[in-house]
């Protein structure tokens, strides 16, 4: 399934491949693990969603790929993120930022602070054309002008001497995707591109991404906590749960047959537009505990219905359990087994 | 037939924009413009809209946060507008509010149980004895542990905060609640709990809802009959399956059309909007959708279409048929 949704690219070679990455912080007092040994790869051209609730470590992922993790709190710990076979958590700064922003391009959840309200939308989108491509000053912004049409902004010639604040949510996420694209990288890190624009403006945005991304053939990593947009936009999905990964497949696999309980959870409480209106919702019991008070084993054990004696002693490893699809649970068999029942 | 509880007509509130040195009032930001609906006794009715459509300003005009300039609010069969101090504080008991930020909504000063005994002591009910006990009650009620009363707010969850709010709009047995965006600072997990608390306290106590939201689907799945807000003006109203399965109206259409559905199989043709929603300064002539509507015809931008009734329960405003 996987390999006939990457067709578009047939390279086997994973572009970015992060391999048991750690990411911790040091508060003074304690030393806090916002991430737990994780570990993935996106290939070419392919769109891999980051799923999860709030505190369970998607934005820190990103960040730590993108080494911008706060300093001097947050490090990454253990572990390796290769990008084109450059280890990116051992670079030098110099080295990183020939990187960031030209081969790797990202997107904000707050458009209104992504952007810097003093400079005008041509200078800030023009700043990486200079700075990655050698572009002269009247050439970068006379290309800016381009991507800014490209990404639906109408009348870019006025716009690009505007400020952030003369412009809608909207359209300032749109600059920012202008920002994160103007020089066409190979790996686009979303992090809830949408989360803060209502629902008519985020139907364009994903189309907008979806056609830039198949049009570059630009691998994506889409940070969300919204399963709707992960079914509609991507190849695979990460699940992540208290700073571990705890699911992973193709979309087929994670919304047919979820494995993990949690997963299984998340996709049940949704209300949809199919439901019966006014039914009870099935929930999840119970809340995401504090990233102090982390279960010691398997971290979703307080909360599943499907629990043994040896979840609160041993934590799963993420097993392999069809070609494409891998679930860290013991009891997954069973939980299956529930679901078809 | 359940009676009617609330009853809005031709509501108008517009807030004056100041602008200049002298502050002097330039334009008005049409907030809420002629807008008419009726809520039953113990029933849901959902209120749907993009940002800045006038749905958090009619619901506070409702709970009487705001005085709307035009218009009636009558709730059971008397107008709120005309109230003596007597009947406004029965109306203050009577109409509650949950707002969207439960952190923001309590204060960060006061421990649960001062925060919860606080209607009673305003109201004047029970004595001190009695409002601990009827605490105790309450926190059962919406699923707090029973020692919650000598924490504060910034001891509990997002979830649990908003139950705390929850307690607080129930306490005085209201008539009507005015949830304001309740759950959609939740997560996922916490929000389909929060979602099943509001209803079974809505079968427990019989309340109605005013559910404020901009997520179709969560309004959908919560409410009875749902009514759809664009740029201060009601567009449509049914009850939620005709919302879904037979809208009329463009903007209904595209709203349903815009929610990213949690399946992978199906391969939906959507219409997606084009441009911005326009500004509540200055809103476009005629319907105020014409200029995204997906239909638009020449009259839409000359002429205002009036609310036209098509069943019973179901009511529009197009120039479509």
């Amino acid at each position: 399934m996987t390999e006939l949704l990457c067709s578009r690219s047939p390279v086997t070679n994973p572009l970015l491949e992060v391999d048991n990455l750690s990411v911790c912080f040091d508060t003074g007092e304690e030393t806090l693990e916002a991430i737990d040994n994780i570990s993935f790869t996106i290939k070419a051209g392919e769109t891999v969603g980051l799923v999860g609730e709030s505190g369970c470590g998607k934005s820190v992922t990103a960040h730590a790929i993108m080494r911008l993790l706060p300093q001097p709190l947050g490090r990454i710990s253990e572990g390796s993120i290769k990008f084109n076979g450059v280890n990116l958590s051992t670079l030098s700064l110099t080295n990183l930022e020939d990187i960031r922003g030209s081969n790797i391009g990202m997107i904000f959840q707050e458009p209104m602070t992504a952007l810097n309200p003093v400079q005008t939308i041509g200078k800030q989108i023009s700043e990486s054309l200079i700075l990655h491509l050698n572009l002269s000053i009247p050439k970068a912004l006379q290309t800016s002008i381009e991507i800014l049409r490209r990404v639906g902004i109408p009348s870019p010639e006025l716009k690009v001497s505007e400020y952030p604040h003369q412009l809608s949510g909207g359209m300032l996420q749109r600059v920012v995707i202008a920002i994160a694209l103007s020089c066409k990288p190979l790996l686009l890190i979303a992090d809830e591109p949408t989360t803060a624009l209502d629902v008519t403006i985020q139907a364009q945005i994903l189309d907008l991404i979806q056609s830039l991304q198949y049009e570059m053939k630009m691998a994506t990593l889409l940070i969300t906590h919204d399963l709707g947009i992960v079914a509609e936009t991507c190849d695979r999905v990460l699940i992540m749960y208290a700073g571990r990964i705890v699911e992973s497949g193709a979309v087929a696999d994670i919304f047919d047959n979820p494995s993990h309980p949690y997963t299984q959870g998340l996709i049940n409480s949704i209300p949809r537009l199919t439901t019966p209106s006014k039914s009870r919702l099935p929930v999840i019991r119970g809340q995401v505990p504090l990233i102090k008070d982390y279960p010691k084993a398997c971290r979703f054990e307080n909360r599943c219905a499907h629990r043994i004696n040896k979840c609160s002693e041993l934590s799963p490893k993420l097993e392999k359990i069809s070609k494409s699809h891998q679930v860290s649970c013991f009891a997954w068999k069973n939980i299956q087994l529930s679901r078809s029942i | 037939m359940a009676s009617v509880l609330l009853e809005v007509k031709n509501l108008k509130k517009h807030f004056p924009v100041k602008e200049g040195l002298f502050k002097q009032t330039k334009n008005f930001n049409q907030a809420i413009d002629d807008v008419s609906l009726f809520i039953n006794s113990g029933e849901t009715l959902g209120l749907v809209g993009e940002s800045g459509c006038g749905k958090s300003t009619l619901g506070r005009c409702i709970v009487k946060l705001y005085q709307p300039d035009r218009g009636q609010i009558l709730f059971n069969g008397k107008d709120v507008n005309s109230q003596n101090k007597t009947e406004k504080k029965h109306h203050h008991k009577a109409v509650q509010m949950i707002f969207q930020d439960p952190l923001e909504s309590l204060n960060s000063r006061h421990t649960i149980e001062q925060i919860l005994i606080e209607p009673f002591v305003i109201h004047n009910i029970g004595d001190y004895k009695w409002r601990l006990k009827q605490i105790q009650i309450l926190l059962d009620q919406v699923g707090l542990p029973s020692d919650s009363g000598s924490r504060y707010p910034f001891e509990f969850s997002g979830g649990q905060r908003q139950r705390i709010g929850i307690a607080r709009a129930i306490a005085l047995g209201p008539e009507l609640i005015v949830c304001d965006e309740a759950v959609s600072a939740l997560d996922v997990s916490i929000q389909s709990q929060i979602i099943n608390l509001l209803l079974d306290l809505q079968d427990e106590l019989n309340m109605a809802y005013l559910f404020i939201s901009h997520d179709l689907a969560v309004v959908k799945h919560f409410s009875d009959r749902v009514a759809v807000m664009y740029l201060g003006k009601i567009v449509e109203t049914a009850d939620s399956d005709t919302i879904y399965k037979k809208q009329k109206h463009p903007y209904t259409k595209s709203l349903i059309d815009s929610i990213p559905t949690p399946d992978p199989h199906c391969i939906k043709k959507r219409i997606i909007l084009q441009g911005d929603i326009p500004s509540a300064i200055n809103p476009p002539s005629g319907c105020h959708f014409h200029t995204r509507c997906p239909k638009v015809m020449p009259c839409c931008k000359i002429n205002e279409p009036a609310m036209r009734l098509h069943s019973s329960l179901h009511s529009y405003s197009c120039h479509l048929d």
